[in-house]
């Protein structure tokens, strides 16, 4: 008998080595499988009840905060100012992941990767609660003042500090109540998701980053200087001439003024009136395709900007304009390619050219800062439950778009615009503003008279740097005609630049 | 204590000793994980730690002393590592349910005070093998307890449990005892007579129809019962046990064989009569075709598991609330999920000692008698724990057994315990004719 004892405990031997090895396969070498299983919710959930910090503006208004509910998941999202923060918190909901800085800022929120600071060696024993707060740079009173003055209509505004990129306001219209998704009533969650994704206006949509326009006559500030970088222009000459329209090379189209009137002078007169007929001219046949696209790319366009925000878009500037076919009557240096009609529409911000606001904003920007771009961010900085410090954004340089006397010159000529141009309705006491208008014509199928309404502009206090650069665009309403940069989107700036200089 | 005089009780103080090290050892460690699990869920420690601490000192203290009495030669490691696993089968159940965990103490306290009665009233095991038919009868009426109609409850599809009164438990975890009783006093007798064959049925060679019937019929009757109660488990637990026994009795392997065959044909015709099994089946080797149904414990359980990792997500960091009847039959699932591999192992490793012990018990046991019976009640201990284990990560389909000394379960705790009194006082026993203790020096004593 003792001989099958002893096999029989070779046998148990067996049998629980066969558990150990299963064991392993669950725990060490299958375990990635299982925990990324697409049915498995255990880190959703685990992720989606741990402490979580706020997200606060910079003037100290909270617009994203935990709260402590009762139920298996034990915290709920919260978002105290609805619809006004939407698109730069986004939302954080169960089943319906995140957007916004809530998906950016994740690990730090959720304190994933924050250090961990050992006060007590319980700490190292406990759950721990390593969150932390992300600290906005937007300003709570800005981004009212924009929802304020833009009211009811689509379009979206962009204010920000050029000297450092901290962006202080990001608001478009519609927008949406994060609210509605990050409640736990998942049913009610789920029904507010498939409204607001099938809505045909579209509120999850951050148009701000994520939408791109014709830009129309703001885009003359980059075409400017295209032109005064490369030396073949002057602010004072070459003088354009008097006309109504323009017919480019290779065409017999004519391209017209706002209001087919003459329009004509030196650069500063030009930009201040906004002549689409010079500035058509002086892309198309002074400049050429290179230096456009070139001075294009170099304040950013056909890249996205490094926003600390999720799917940023790129703002697009045609990068092909066709073939060589011999060179300009003006100027013998400027070929003259298959698409110079197109080339010098793209010149007045038309054809395809097609920014986002923030693009234009951080065009305004360049100008005031002296020609660099700094990377724009939404989060200054990241801060731990106990005070201290996780990380703090730092000025980046993004892009170099003008040298810095070319800025200094584009600046005179934006204060210009301001003082005795379109967009005279921008002057503030105390302050120097330069700005752009613009009047976009719509990219659709046919012709048709309806606009975007845009303006860019820079303020700062005289003599100083600026602070604040701000793009506004109110968005063509089809069949409610034109609507100028100058009457529309102006007083939307003005309502801005006051709110951030109070 | 008088002092040791012969070499037998030298030996026998040096085990118990080093018993009550381990015992003390085995409470401190349950302690720190009381205090760890309460850290992890509250971030603060228990207020009552010491007066917890003393309780689970107390408890396995007693009956380490009714070792020292009655059982003074008894293993050293058996009943330390029984209180080890039922302390951290507490600390977790105390971590998922309080409620549970108040209960499951009570029955800690009743466990130990039935072992204590067991060590005092069953003084040699020759008591149990004179009677045998009555523990025949006795696990037979255990068994049918569940199937009448007024005091047998329907539970979760299976009819186990009995209430009378107020106190529900389950019969057939005294059954398996007493009939592991019974098998090992009539293979005794038998055994000789069913080595040999005498009849033969075309080339199997059988023994004398005569003596192995009523082995068979008891064997077939409590399967029956089993089955009608639909008990898969525990079927298979009693089927196992007697196949052991049987072998291991008669030396001969045609019965480990035979055995096979026909629990493989029995499982196949119960897989095509019963719904119920073909469920668990198909649960087993697809959970998930139905995540939501019947695979839904299974998998929770792997993916539970598999967040444990090698070191686990830590006494009350885990979520192991997740998977249904976390306190019972999915109390490894718990454990592994947060002490991780090296927890989980360590559990196993726990039972294999266990095994090893009761193993040893039954080859330096020189009679027949309790030689079969600790290797009946080994088997029992060790194929229940790999049974249910298997079942939770998927090794085996899903039954409802009791992980022994760890599971929330009172009629299992107290079974457990009365069993682990039996195996104590056959190794007392062994140990006492002197067989397995090393001829000790003198040290300069005279009678």
């Amino acid at each position: 008998m003792n001989r099958q004892i002893r096999r029989l405990g070779l046998g148990l031997i067996v049998c629980f080595a066969a558990l150990f090895i299963r064991l392993n396969q669950l725990q060490v070498f299958g375990a990635e499988a299982l925990e990324t299983h697409p049915i498995n919710t255990r880190s959703i959930i685990e992720d989606f009840g741990q402490a979580r910090g706020d997200i606060i503006t910079a003037d100290g208004v909270v617009v994203a905060t935990s709260v402590e509910v009762d139920g298996q998941i034990e915290r709920a999202r919260q978002y105290p100012t609805g619809e006004l923060h939407a698109h730069v918190t986004g939302w954080y909901a169960f089943n319906l992941g995140a957007s916004g800085v809530e998906r950016t800022y994740n690990d730090q929120l959720a304190g994933n990767e924050n250090p961990v600071p050992v006060t007590r060696i319980l700490d190292l024993l406990g759950p721990g609660d390593r969150s932390a707060d992300v600290h906005l740079t937007i300003r709570d009173d800005i981004q009212r003042a924009a929802r304020d003055a833009l009211g009811d209509r689509r379009g979206s505004v962009v204010a920000l500090d050029p000297s450092s990129g901290a962006v202080l306001a990001m608001w478009s219209w519609p927008s949406y109540d994060p609210n509605q998704l990050s409640t736990l009533d998942f049913d009610a969650a789920q029904t507010a998701w498939a409204n607001l994704t099938t809505d045909a206006e579209n509120p999850l949509l951050a148009r701000t980053y994520r939408e791109i326009y014709a830009p129309g006559s703001t885009f003359k500030v980059v075409t400017a200087a295209a032109g005064l970088a490369s030396g073949r222009i002057g602010p004072t000459s070459p003088v354009f001439a008097d006309i109504a329209d323009y017919v480019a090379p290779l065409t017999d189209r004519p391209l017209a003024n706002f209001g087919g009137a003459p329009c004509g002078g030196n650069l500063a007169e030009v930009l201040a009136r906004s002549c689409n007929t010079a500035f058509a001219e002086l892309g198309a046949e002074l400049l050429g395709p290179e230096l456009m696209i070139g001075t294009a790319e170099g304040f950013g366009f056909n890249s996205a900007p490094p926003i600390d925000l999720p799917d940023g878009v790129a703002s697009r500037f045609p990068s092909d304009f066709g073939a060589e076919l011999g060179v300009s009557d003006l100027d013998p240096r400027v070929p003259l390619v298959e698409n110079t009609p197109a080339l010098a529409q793209s010149s007045i911000g038309q054809f395809e050219v097609a920014a986002t606001p923030l693009q234009m904003a951080l065009v305004a920007g360049a100008v005031a800062n002296g020609g660099e771009i700094l990377a724009p961010h939404t989060v200054a900085e990241v801060i731990a439950d106990d005070g201290e410090l996780v990380e703090r954004a730092e000025p980046t340089q993004w892009q170099r778009a003008m040298r810095p006397e070319v800025a200094e010159t584009m600046r005179e000529l934006m204060v210009g615009v301001v003082t005795n141009g379109t967009a005279q309705s921008l002057r503030i006491d105390g302050l120097e503003v330069g700005a752009k208008t613009g009047t976009a014509q719509t990219i659709t199928d046919g012709p048709t008279d309806d606009t975007h309404a845009w303006i860019i502009a820079f303020a700062g206090t005289p003599g100083q740097p600026a602070t604040a650069a701000v793009a506004v665009i109110v968005e063509a309403v089809p069949g409610a005609g034109q609507q100028t940069g100058g009457s529309v989107a102006a007083p939307v700036a003005l309502e801005v630049l006051q709110t951030m200089f109070r | 204590m008088r002092r040791p005089r012969t070499g037998l009780q030298l030996a026998g103080r040096r085990r118990r000793n080093t018993e009550l090290f381990l015992v003390i050892v085995g409470a401190a460690i349950t302690v720190v994980a009381y205090v760890l699990a309460s850290l992890g869920r509250f971030s603060s420690i228990p207020a009552d730690v010491g007066p917890f601490g003393a309780f689970v000192l107390g408890l396995v203290g007693i009956a380490h002393l009714a070792n020292r009495v009655l059982a003074p030669h008894a293993d050293q490691v058996l009943l330390p590592i029984a209180g080890l696993l039922n302390g951290i089968g507490w600390v977790f159940i105390a971590r998922l349910d309080e409620d549970l965990a108040a209960l499951q103490f009570t029955w800690t306290m009743l466990g130990v005070i039935a072992y204590v009665v067991t060590l005092f009233i069953v003084r040699r095991s020759r008591l149990l093998e004179s009677y045998r038919y009555t523990f025949l009868l006795g696990g037979v009426l255990l068994l049918l307890l569940p199937l009448t109609p007024v005091l047998g409850q329907t539970v979760n599809g299976s009819r186990i449990w009995v209430a009378i009164g107020p106190i529900n438990f389950q019969p057939g975890e005294f059954a398996k005892i007493a009939l592991a009783i019974f098998f090992a006093a009539y293979l005794v007798d038998n055994r000789e007579l069913l080595s040999v064959a005498n009849f033969k049925f075309g080339p199997i060679s059988l023994p004398d129809p005569r003596h192995l019937g009523p082995l068979l019929l008891a064997w077939a009757a409590s399967l029956m019962v089993m089955v009608l109660e639909r008990d898969l488990g525990s079927s298979l637990l009693f089927f196992t046990l007697f196949l052991v026994v049987v072998w291991v009795a008669t030396e001969r392997a045609t019965y480990l064989v035979t055995g096979m065959i026909l629990f493989a044909a029995g499982s196949l015709v119960s897989w095509r009569l019963f719904s119920h099994v073909q469920v668990r089946i198909d649960a087993w080797l697809d959970p998930w075709s139905d995540p939501r149904g019947s695979g839904f414990q299974v998998i929770e359980a792997a993916f539970g598991i598999a967040s444990g990792g090698i070191t686990g997500q830590g006494p009350g960091l885990g979520d192991p609330g997740r998977v249904p009847v976390a306190e019972t039959d999915f109390i490894f699932a718990t454990i592994s999920e947060e002490l991780g591999l090296l927890g989980g192992t360590a559990v196993l490793m726990a039972y294999l000692l266990m095994i090893g012990s009761g193993l040893r018990i039954a080859i330096r046991s020189e009679r027949a008698f309790p030689k079969l019976l600790a290797v009946g009640l080994t088997t029992l201990l060790g194929f229940q724990a790999f049974i249910i284990v298997a079942g939770v990560i998927r090794l085996l389909p899903l039954t409802g057994v009791t992980l022994p000394f760890v599971s929330y379960g009172g009629s299992s705790l107290l079974a457990n315990y009365v069993l682990l009194a039996l195996l104590i006082r056959i190794s007392d026993e062994v140990a006492e004719r002197g067989l397995d203790v090393p001829v000790p020096e003198p040290v300069g004593a005279t009678r």
